[in-house]
């Protein structure tokens, strides 16, 4: 999977890992503080913050794997620069990366309109979510309430990430900073 | 023996092994003598300093009260008696059993991971994966490049702050500071990646092709590392003992 990647590539990767792994981390003590009073539903709304890096570092550099490795490295360096989630949030980075990464692979990673974005982040909500299905008992919970945090993530995934990693992708691209990666390339392309 | 020296790769397996384990548990007892066993061994085969430990502990515990009160008001309507009534649903007793289990378990799986990342250097993790578990060097190399980032990370930030101070924006409290993190996200991010582009050159001049390499530092699999394994293994399984009995 590696063997088409460029070197600088797999560096812009880890390096936007570093940066989102700390908005992720930010966002995990904000989500913790909201848990203790309104139970796990708290994360539910921000969620799709913590899908974001994987929509932007794939439509900046459009190569398989890119999704998911994305994911799997933020979540390694969270854990790195100190995290108590431990090594479970690598499992979480791998099944969030694999639901966004999945998106890409459907299409055959030939678009990245704003829907495939989009339908990446309801990817990640949907592994996402089977994760906490399981690792957190939700079967214990009505199934109304289990459908709406479902409907909150998945929104989440999609507005947050997906539109939201779009936007943010676009102005970095104003920049200049991308020149040399495809976002920047196919952009030209098109015209 | 101690966990500091076990295999980081071995570790993370089995303690993973056990998270998942103990997700298909549904009754209280197992997750309680996973987290009160967790601790024993952790006494006996690490050391960790114990305020650093509750320090972590904290918010998970607010994590694990959440969880607690949403199980008992939210939780599926089952047949039984009802024991008392919490804002308008009926709580039977399997529901207070399944909201403790739910609790504990939050309690029992940050127990794990602290036992875990008090005890695992970073840096001897990703050599360790890199050795037993096959993982690519292209990737492990970013991932020190990403980890040894962090520091320039925070720098570069410093300098955004007093360009913009500079520039008239008011930054005086720590609120002020914080209030303006979104805006820094942008500058930040196109100065990353331009960081990233310098250093992906300098490490080719190194002459860094991202083939298999030999290292200095080897991370070794022992006896030991497999008696520490089957020590968490067993607790599992007594663990699970004690739950059905």
């Amino acid at each position: 999977m590696l063997k088409s990647w460029k070197l600088k590539e797999i560096v812009l990767l880890s390096i936007l890992s570093v940066v989102f792994a700390v908005v992720y981390l930010a966002f995990v003590h904000v989500g913790n503080l909201w848990a203790g009073l309104i139970g796990p539903i708290a994360y539910e709304w921000i969620f799709g913050i913590w899908f974001i890096v994987s929509i932007i570092a794939a439509y900046i550099i459009r190569k398989p794997g890119a999704a998911f490795l994305s994911e799997v490295l933020a979540a390694t360096i969270e854990m790195m620069i100190g995290n108590a989630i431990g090594p479970r949030i690598i499992l979480v980075g791998i099944i969030q990366g694999l639901g966004a990464e999945a998106a890409f692979a459907v299409t055959g990673y030939k678009r990245y309109d704003l829907w495939v974005l989009m339908l990446a982040g309801f990817g990640a909500a949907v592994t996402s979510f089977a994760y906490t299905y399981v690792m957190g008992g939700l079967a214990a919970l009505s199934p109304t309430y289990v459908a709406t945090m479902f409907a909150l993530r998945a929104t989440s995934g999609m507005l947050i990430a997906g539109l939201g990693g779009k936007i943010l992708s676009d102005l970095l691209l104003r920049t200049g900073a991308l020149e040399g990666y495809a976002l920047a390339r196919q952009g030209r392309a098109h015209g | 023996m101690t966990f500091h020296e076990m295999n980081p790769t071995v570790k993370f397996v089995t303690v993973t092994c056990l998270m998942f384990g103990l997700a298909f548990m549904f009754n209280p007892w197992t997750p309680l003598a996973v987290f009160i066993g967790t601790l024993v061994l952790q006494s006996l085969f690490a050391n960790v300093s114990w305020k650093r430990w509750g320090l972590f502990m904290i918010p998970f515990l607010l994590t694990a009260i959440g969880t607690l009160w949403t199980t008992l008001v939210f939780g599926k309507a089952s047949s039984g008696e009802v024991v008392f009534v919490l804002f308008g649903n009926n709580v039977t007793e399997e529901n207070v059993m399944l909201a403790v289990t739910l609790a504990l378990r939050v309690l029992a799986f940050t127990a794990l991971s602290l036992l875990f990342t008090l005890t695992t250097d970073p840096k001897r993790f990703v050599y360790s994966l890199m050795q037993q578990g096959k993982l690519s060097p292209k990737i492990a190399y970013s991932v020190f490049v990403g980890f040894r980032f962090f520091p320039i990370l925070k720098h570069e930030m410093m300098q955004l702050y007093e360009t913009h101070a500079l520039r008239g924006v008011r930054l005086e409290t720590r609120l002020d500071h914080v209030r303006h993190v979104p805006k820094l996200l942008i500058p930040l991010l196109a100065g990353s990646i331009r960081q990233a582009e310098r250093i992906a050159f300098s490490m080719e001049a190194r002459a860094f092709t991202g083939d298999k390499r030999t290292t200095y530092e080897v991370v070794p699999v022992t006896r030991s590392d497999m008696l520490l394994a089957s020590l968490l293994l067993l607790l599992f399984g007594v663990s699970v003992w004690i739950g059905i009995r």
